[in-house]
C-alpha cells in the first residue's frame, strides 16, 4: 500500500490551498449545501401555515395564522392587487379602465369590475374594446354604476354611469381575489383575517371553504411521523437489515476464500484475478437482470433442472408474488455475486501485508494449512476486514436496482426504494427525505458502532 | 504496487491435494462468476425467438445473431438513452478529473495545515449514501431550474466520484518520487517543465486508469439519475423504468449492454486495481 505521506516538505505557501480550492467549492456548492438544505426537509413544513392578515393586503398586518386543512367560514371577498404570475388555479376578477357619458352627458371614465360591464366588441385575440354598462337587478337596486379612480372596491369614487350605457374599454386590471375568512382550530381559539384565494379552497356555496396549503415554513416532525406510519416502512427496513443479515457473513467467507486462492499463486494468477474481480465494475442494475434471467420461471435455472428431468411440464416460478423467500433468497445471491470482489481485493491487499516469513515459520513449526488461516491469517486481517465491514454495511443501505429487478419492489422493498417511491410515485420530498434521514443515521450508526468494537477491543488487548 | 503473480516468481510445486483443492476452488469460483455472464451474452446475440423458448441454450447451442441486439437498440428512447449515458459518463469523467488532479497533486505534494482535514472531509463525502444525496440535489435542481438535465446527472455523478478521484491521483502522485521533479529542475528546467516533461508521462497511466474507473462508475449509476430525470434518461435509469413493462428480449439485451463497458475497462484497468481500491478503502 502507497503511504500517503508527502515526499516533500515546502516552505508554507498558498499553493496547495489554491489546487484544493477548486474540490472544496465544488464540493460545497453541489454537496454540502444541498445536503444541508435537503436534510432541512424532513423536519421542516414550507407550507405549514397560512398567515392572515388584518386588511386585504400583503403589507397588512399579520392578526393569526391556520394550517392546511383548517374549515373557514368566506365572509367576503375582494379583489387586490396581484402579487405574482397569473396561473390557472388562480381566483381571479378583472377590472376595465372605461370611459363613456355620464346621465348628464358629460364624458367620464374610471374603474369598474368585469361583472359590470358586458362586452360587445372584441378585438381578434378576444380583448374586450367595449360594450354597455349591465344592469342592476333588483326592484330597489341603485341604476347607476360607480367608476373608481383605482381597480379596488375600496378606491373613491369618481362618476357614476346609467345601465346600458356604451363603454369603450381602455386598459385591463388583473386582481386577485382575496377571503376575509374566520377559522376555528382544533383548540377552539377563533382567528380571522384576510387571505389571498389561492391558499383558500372555497367551496360550491362560496360561504365556506377550506385552507389549502400554508405559505410560512415551521419546523415539524410530521413527515417523520409519515414515514414512520408508512405501511412500507416496517418491511423495507426490515427486509434491509435481514438481506445485511445473510449477505455480509456468506460474502466475507467467500471473499476471504477468493482472496487465499489468489494468495496460494495457483497458474494463471492474474487471469483468475480477472475474472474474481469482473464483478466491481458491474451495475447493480445490470447484475439484477443477470440473475432474473437465471431465476425467472423460463431462465436458466429452471432450463438446468428441465435438462436433468428434474422439473415437471410447468417450471415453477420463482419470482412471484406467493415466492417472497425465493426473491430474497434471488437477491442474496445476486449481492454476493455482485458485490464480494471489492471486499476480495481488499482482502487480498490485506493478506500482501502480511510478511511470507511469518507463514513459512508457521509451516516449520508444523501448524496446518487450517491453524496458519486460523491464526495468524484471520487476525492480521482485522484491520482489512473492519474496513471493508464499513464500507459493505453503508452499500448494504443502498441496495436498490436488484431488488427492483429481481422483485419488482412492491414484494420485498428496500429503504433506499421506499425512498424512490415516496419520491417519484408519491411526489413527497419531505418524507423522501425522512427516509434519507433514517438511512444516513443508520448508515452513521454503523460506521460508529464498528470503529468502536474494534477500539475497546484493542484497549482491552493492551489493559 | 503490484499486483501478486508478480510479487514472487513462480515456484514450481508438486500437486499435492492442498493444490488440487486450490485448483478446483479456484476454477468452480470462476465458473459462478462467468456462467451467468456468458448466459446473458448468449440471449443477447440469439433470435428473439430463441429468447421466448424454453428451455433456453447456450451460444454456441443456440444460433448466434444480433437481431436481439438490433431490436433493443430499435426500441424508442434506447439510443438517446445511450446517447445521454455517454455524454453524462464523459462530462463526469472530464469534470470529476480536472477538479481532483490539482486536489490530488496538493494532498501528495504539500504538508499544509488543514491537510488532514481536507482528506477526512473528502471520505466523509464518500461515506454518504447516494441515496442520501440524491434527493436534496434534485429538490435543488428543482429550484435552480436544472432539473431532467443530463448536466444536472453529471454534476452528481461528479459529486460522487470526485472523493474516490481525489484519493486515487493522490496516491498515484505519490508513486512519482519529488526527487525526480527536483532533479528536473536542477537540470535547468522551471516547475512548470519539470512537471510537464517529468511528472506527466509517469502519472498520465495511471489518471487514465482513474479516469476509466470513473467512467464506469457513472455508467452505472442508477439511482440518482432515475430521480434526476424524466424525459432525458439514462441507459440505465430508462431501463429501470421500463423493466416492468417490456420483454425479455429487451431486458436480456439492455442488461447486456449495461456490462459491456464494465467488462472491457475492468481488462484495461486491472493492474491498477489494487492501487485504487487499496487507497479507496483506507
Amino acid at each position: 500500500m502507497e503511504e500517503l505521506e508527502p515526499t516533500t516538505k515546502r516552505r508554507r505557501n498558498l499553493t496547495p490551498y489554491l489546487l484544493i480550492s477548486p474540490a472544496l467549492l465544488f464540493l460545497a456548492a453541489f454537496f454540502a449545501y444541498p445536503m444541508f438544505q435537503g436534510l432541512i426537509l424532513a423536519v421542516y413544513d414550507d407550507e405549514a401555515v397560512l398567515p392572515l392578515l388584518a386588511e386585504p393586503s400583503l403589507s397588512g398586518e399579520r392578526v393569526g395564522e391556520v394550517p392546511p386543512g383548517t374549515r373557514v367560514t368566506i365572509f367576503a371577498q375582494q379583489g387586490n392587487q396581484l402579487d405574482g404570475e397569473i396561473t390557472a388555479d388562480l381566483l381571479t376578477e378583472q377590472w376595465f379602465f372605461v370611459t363613456g357619458d355620464d346621465p348628464d352627458g358629460a364624458a367620464v371614465e374610471g374603474w369598474a369590475p368585469e361583472t359590470r360591464v358586458r362586452v360587445r366588441d372584441e378585438a381578434a385575440d378576444g380583448t374586450p374594446l367595449g360594450g354597455t354598462i349591465r344592469p342592476k337587478l333588483g326592484e330597489n337596486a341603485d341604476p347607476l354604476t360607480p367608476l373608481r379612480g383605482e381597480p379596488s372596491e375600496r378606491a373613491d369614487v369618481v362618476a357614476e354611469l346609467d345601465e346600458r350605457a356604451p363603454v369603450a374599454i381602455g386598459e385591463i386590471a388583473v386582481l386577485e381575489v382575496w377571503f376575509d375568512v374566520e377559522a376555528v382550530t382544533d383548540d377552539g381559539t377563533v382567528t380571522a383575517g384576510w387571505a389571498p384565494s389561492r391558499f383558500v379552497r372555497a367551496f360550491e356555496s362560496g360561504e365556506e371553504g377550506v385552507v389549502d396549503r400554508g405559505t410560512d415554513g415551521q419546523f415539524t416532525s410530521r413527515f417523520i411521523e409519515k414515514m414512520l406510519d408508512d405501511r412500507f416502512f416496517g418491511p423495507a427496513w426490515r427486509t434491509t437489515l435481514l438481506l445485511m443479515v445473510i449477505i455480509i457473513p456468506l460474502q466475507f467467507a467467500l471473499a476471504i476464500i477468493m482472496a487465499l486462492v489468489i494468495h496460494a499463486r495457483p497458474k494463471g494468477t492474474s487471469g483468475f484475478l480477472y475474472v474474481f474481480s469482473l464483478p466491481m465494475g458491474m451495475s447493480d442494475l445490470a447484475v439484477g437482470i443477470l440473475f432474473f434471467s437465471i431465476f425467472t420461471s423460463s431462465g436458466l435455472l429452471n432450463s438446468v433442472l428441465d435438462a436433468f428431468g428434474l422439473i415437471g411440464d410447468t417450471p415453477p416460478t420463482y419470482l412471484g408474488a406467493d415466492t417472497r423467500n425465493w426473491i430474497i433468497a434471488a437477491i442474496v445471491l445476486a449481492e454476493l455475486w455482485r458485490a464480494t470482489s471489492i471486499v476480495m481485493v481488499i482482502v487480498v491487499s490485506g493478506l500482501q501485508a502480511i510478511p511470507d516469513e511469518t507463514l513459512e515459520a508457521a509451516e516449520l513449526f508444523g501448524a496446518s494449512y487450517w491453524q496458519r488461516v486460523r491464526y495468524i491469517i484471520l487476525p492480521l486481517l482485522k484491520p482489512s476486514l473492519q474496513v471493508a465491514l464499513i464500507l459493505r454495511t453503508i452499500l448494504a443501505f443502498q441496495v436498490f436496482a436488484v431488488v427492483i429487478a429481481l422483485g419488482g419492489g412492491e414484494i420485498v422493498t428496500v429503504l433506499a426504494n421506499e425512498t424512490y417511491r415516496q419520491y417519484f410515485e408519491l411526489r413527497d420530498n419531505n418524507v423522501a427525505s425522512a427516509y434519507a434521514v433514517f438511512i444516513l443515521l443508520l448508515s452513521l450508526a454503523s460506521s460508529i458502532f464498528y470503529l468502536r468494537a474494534v477500539r475497546t477491543e484493542n484497549e482491552g488487548a493492551a489493559s | 504496487m503490484t499486483t501478486p503473480a508478480t510479487t514472487v516468481k513462480q515456484r514450481r510445486r508438486p500437486l499435492t491435494p492442498g493444490r488440487i483443492a486450490t485448483y478446483v476452488t479456484a476454477v468452480t469460483i470462476a465458473l459462478w462468476i462467468v456462467l451467468p455472464i456468458w448466459f446473458l451474452f448468449s440471449m443477447a446475440f440469439t433470435t428473439r425467438e430463441e429468447v421466448r423458448s424454453f428451455p433456453k441454450g447456450v451460444l454456441p447451442f443456440i444460433p448466434f445473431s444480433t437481431d436481439t441486439m438490433r431490436f433493443f437498440l430499435g426500441v424508442d428512447g434506447v439510443v438517446s438513452g445511450l446517447v445521454n449515458s455517454l455524454v453524462v459518463a464523459s462530462v463526469t469523467v472530464v469534470l470529476s478529473t480536472v477538479i481532483s488532479a490539482p486536489a490530488g497533486y496538493a494532498i501528495s505534494r504539500y504538508l499544509f495545515p488543514g491537510r488532514n482535514l481536507f482528506r477526512l472531509s473528502v471520505l466523509a463525502v464518500r461515506a454518504f449514501p447516494v441515496v442520501v444525496l440524491s434527493i436534496p440535489l434534485a429538490v435543488l435542481y428543482i429550484r435552480v431550474g436544472l432539473f431532467d438535465s443530463i448536466i444536472s446527472v453529471a454534476l452528481m455523478h461528479t459529486v460522487l466520484t470526485l472523493p474516490t478521484t481525489i484519493l486515487v491521483i493522490a496516491s498515484v502522485f505519490a508513486s512519482v518520487p519529488y526527487e525526480l521533479e527536483e532533479a528536473g529542475q536542477v537540470f535547468g528546467a522551471s516547475a512548470w517543465q519539470s512537471f510537464r516533461h517529468i511528472v506527466l508521462p509517469l502519472v498520465f497511466p495511471g489518471i487514465a486508469a482513474s479516469s476509466v474507473l470513473t467512467f464506469v462508475l457513472s455508467w452505472n449509476e442508477v439511482f440518482a439519475a432515475s430521480v434526476l430525470t424524466l424525459e432525458n434518461r439514462t441507459l440505465p435509469a430508462l431501463l429501470l423504468n421500463q423493466l416492468s413493462q417490456s420483454g425479455p428480449a429487451y431486458q436480456f439485451a439492455g442488461g447486456f449492454f449495461l456490462m459491456v463497458p464494465s467488462l472491457v475497462f475492468m481488462f484495461f484497468i486491472r493492474k491498477y486495481l489494487f492501487n485504487m481500491w487499496g487507497q479507496v478503502s483506507k
